[in-house]
């Protein structure tokens, strides 16, 4: 029988941690990661989880360790955020290029300066592009069952990626509700067997030189590399389609569908959309519910799987509808808007449309994206919906708070 | 790798003079006592040190040998003494010309060349040196055991001329064997293609390429992986001095403090030597460097090296050694050690690495350099364990040579000041003193 538990996003990706059985963890503290540390190395003195706890002296060191043992053959956990990830992105942008599965939680959090130990997904989205795979949580339950899935999907054979099991600083790490913890044997029958360094390993009995030198003016190395980049992207893509099937298969086993990349919320009759990406999308939702009993016809688009970014799914939203109001957590400075939205600009090109779009960005340093905040973010999307021009720059849902 | 073979070695500041050597030698193979009968010959000069030896050396390619017109020379190949056949031998004298030690002569009686043959292997005149300034050099023993054993890296490499480094690894990973992951973070020995060049490697057991950041953390994933599933599987770290004093210290210093199960070879060159010779921590004070240059405003670099091997005695580590090229028997040893300790924590091996092409001097000088790194105490020799808890001198020198003996000959110190040649004397009492201080009676 599942065990039902009441515990915040932490311990959910702890429990979920316990029942992939990794032969490593490794951790270093930072708020608002800390209490996910502590409960996997609670987990650890109580023989819940019988890894060996690397408890090491900082977060590059974190991901150094777990790619030696990945690399010996384990099975590797770890979780940071802030200024960890980005003291750990030496070996972090190095993962995907070795092809080494380590599922890692991301505990959203704002980056500094000013100085912030409060939730926003700058971290996380500041790393994207060096091909970690990325999945945004909504609540407590998906944690758990996505740091599951997470270790099905990194070490498919055809996609042998890290994954980041991304939730949200202080709404999920601190938020509490009921859990369902699944069985033991349900999820090693289905983890299956590990198999992590088939491909690249460091092994006295399979001797193998891991990454020699390689490029040049021209000829074998720059080809040889080219070679490296398009195995990479290629196990991206693949990643979508393992993403989606690990899901489906995770849904007839234990009951819980969840949208594996894209989920659509109330958009099929819909005439302009939202998009959100993490926890906001409880209190979006709500909002969305409270304008459809208005007659507003409001939708909802959330990103799941932001890395790789999951193109056609999208664009089989984004088509649905005329206008979309996208709520960002974090800060591209480069285009003074919200990432995802700009993401969503990237997309829209392949529909050969030019349809309204206005980057909202709000819920920085810790703050509450409340049904409030789209209530507000549904009218101006509706109003350039209706035809008034769009701002042209990103409107901050809490500048004035 | 060739053989070493036995040979004579005379340490001349420990000679008197007493002819003791050469009387030995007359009364075992011409039944005389007459000095000049014997087949080495030591002459006291006018200056102390000044003494002239003529000795065979039992060469590994003896001119002796090639210049022999009817075949009456010959190398054992088994022990590697140079012997004369007088039935073969015509007197003709060549071997005495081509032999640039005079190591050979003609017999005045017989008119045959005659030479010593290291008595079989067991030479009168070492027996009857009171001072010990003859020896039968036994270092030649370790070179042919550690000889048999495959060299791991395959021939080749793109070394610098004279590296010290190509010399310590390649000696290392002999010992250490095959059932080993190596780790050589960017570097030298990294750079020279001991991991690959797209697609070809130069290591014959499974290697990589850490960050110059985690070497140490890297390792220890995998030891502590291989523990888990119960097999016994060597660490090595073949690192320069910046991816171990520099930027990898932090993963250094963890993985010491949680006692990882590794063999960390520091191979201190005194710079990042492998990208154009800038300075790092290790680099001495007053040493030039592409980032300390010498010109009007600047003379070097003002600050003096990072003691490191000092502070990694204090981080808990099972064993700590300093070792140096010129001292290979010592520098076995002290592997041999390392191995034993790995199995309990963390072993670290400092290696003094002169670097010719960085330091500026030449390769055929790089033994003199170490020995007299060595002999002014600008590299002290020692070894620490956790069980012994003591440090201890593995080559004490009583009477140090002056630091400027070692310095002039080193290209990177041509500049010096006399205030700046003092100050380095200063700082290498100081460290002795220190060292000292940690050497329980």
């Amino acid at each position: 029988m599942p065990m039902s538990i009441v515990c915040d996003g932490n311990e959910a990706a702890a429990w979920g941690v316990a029942r992939a059985k990794p032969d490593m963890v490794a951790v270093y503290p930072i708020t608002p990661q800390s209490s996910l540390a502590e409960y996997i190395s609670q987990f650890v003195a109580d023989g819940i989880i019988q890894a060996d706890l690397m408890d090491v002296e900082g977060e590059h060191t974190v991901l150094s360790v777990l790619q030696g043992a990945c690399l010996a053959g384990a099975r590797t956990f770890t979780a940071t955020c802030g200024q960890g990830l980005a003291f750990m992105f030496e070996p972090y942008f190095r993962t995907p290029p070795l092809r080494l599965p380590i599922v890692m939680s991301i505990v959203t959090r704002d980056g500094i300066t000013p100085q912030c130990v409060w939730g926003g997904q700058q971290d996380a989205m500041t790393v994207k592009e060096v091909g970690w795979i990325q999945m945004y949580c909504e609540d407590v339950q998906e944690v758990m069952d996505t740091v599951i899935m997470a270790f099905k999907i990194a070490e498919h054979p055809d996609v042998m990626l890290p994954v980041n099991v991304c939730h949200d600083g202080n709404y999920l790490s601190y938020g509490v509700s009921k859990a369902e913890v699944p069985d033991q044997e349900d999820v090693d029958a289905f983890l299956g067997r590990k198999n992590t360094n088939w491909h690249v390993a460091l092994d006295p009995e399979r001797p193998m030189a891991v990454d020699p030198l390689t490029g040049g003016a021209g000829g074998a190395g720059p080809s040889m590399f080219v070679r490296y980049r398009k195995g990479l992207c290629k196990g991206m893509q693949n990643a979508l389609r393992v993403i989606t099937d690990v899901h489906a298969d995770w849904a007839r086993r234990f009951g819980r569908p969840w949208a594996p990349l894209v989920e659509e919320y109330r958009l099929e009759d819909a005439e302009y959309a939202i998009v959100t990406i993490g926890s906001m999308t409880g209190a979006a939702k709500d909002a969305v519910d409270e304008a459809r009993g208005k007659g507003k016809r409001v939708g909802l688009i959330k990103f799941k799987t932001f890395r790789p970014f999951p193109l056609k799914a999208a664009l089989s939203s984004l088509s649905k509808v005329k206008a979309l109001g996208v709520v960002d957590r974090a800060v591209n400075f480069g285009w003074n808007c919200g990432p995802l939205y700009q993401e969503i600009l990237a997309a829209l090109y392949h529909l050969r449309e030019c349809i309204p779009a206005i980057s909202f960005i709000g819920g920085l340093a810790g703050s509450d994206l409340t049904v409030d905040k789209f209530n507000m973010v549904i009218e101006e999307t509706e109003a350039v919906y209706r035809g008034k021009p769009g701002p042209t720059e990103p409107i901050w849902l809490n500048e004035k708070d | 790798m060739g053989k070493a073979y036995y040979t004579i070695a005379i340490q001349p500041e420990k000679c008197n003079g007493c002819n003791d050597c050469m009387v030995a030698c007359a009364q075992k193979k011409e039944g005389t006592t007459n000095p000049s009968d014997a087949r080495l010959s030591i002459e006291l000069g006018e200056e102390a040190l000044a003494k002239g030896f003529a000795l065979c050396r039992q060469c590994a390619m003896p001119q002796c040998v090639m210049v022999c017109p009817s075949g009456a020379l010959r190398k054992d190949e088994e022990t590697g003494i140079v012997s004369v056949d007088e039935t073969e031998c015509v007197g003709c004298r060549l071997c005495t010309l081509a032999c640039a030690y005079a190591g050979i002569a003609l017999h005045p009686k017989k008119q045959k060349a005659v030479k010593c043959d290291l008595c079989g292997g067991d030479p009168t005149c070492v027996k009857s040196c009171k001072t010990g300034a003859l020896s039968l050099v036994t270092a030649g023993d370790l070179y042919r055991r550690w000889g048999d054993l495959e060299d791991l890296f395959v021939p080749g490499m793109s070394f610098c001329l004279g590296c010290n480094s190509e010399l310590i690894v390649r000696h290392t990973l002999r010992r250490v064997g095959s059932n080993t992951v190596v780790a050589t973070p960017p570097g030298c020995v990294a750079g020279v293609g001991a991991v690959g060049v797209n697609g070809f490697t130069a290591t014959k057991v499974p290697v990589f390429h850490p960050l110059l950041t985690n070497t140490a953390s890297m390792l220890a994933g995998i030891k502590r992986y291989y523990n888990r599933i119960g097999r016994e599987v060597t660490m090595l770290a073949l690192a320069g001095d910046g991816g171990t004093a520099d930027v990898g210290f932090q993963s250094l210093s963890g993985a010491a403090e949680r006692g990882e199960q590794i063999i960390y070879i520091c191979l201190d060159n005194e710079g990042y030597m492998n990208t154009g010779a800038q300075r790092s921590s290790t680099t001495p004070f007053g040493a030039w460097t592409s980032t300390t240059p010498v010109g009007e405003a600047l003379k070097g670099k003002t600050r003096d090296a990072k003691p490191l091997p000092v502070i990694m005695v204090m981080h808990n580590c099972e064993y700590v050694a300093t070792a140096c090229s010129a001292f290979m028997e010592d520098y076995y040893q002290k592997l041999e050690k390392a191995i034993e300790a790995s199995k309990k924590g963390m072993a670290y091996i400092h290696v003094f690495s002169p670097c010719p092409t960085g330091w500026r001097f030449l390769p055929s000088k790089l033994i003199e350099v170490g020995r007299k790194a060595v002999a002014s105490n600008m590299v002290p020799l020692w070894e620490y364990s956790r069980e012994g808890e003591s440090l201890r001198f593995t080559q004490p020198v009583d009477n140090p040579i002056p630091v400027e003996d070692y310095l002039f000959l080193i290209g990177k110190y041509r500049h010096l000041s006399r205030e700046q040649i003092e100050h380095i004397q200063d700082m290498v009492n100081e460290r002795i003193r220190i060292l000292k201080a940690l050497v329980k009676e």
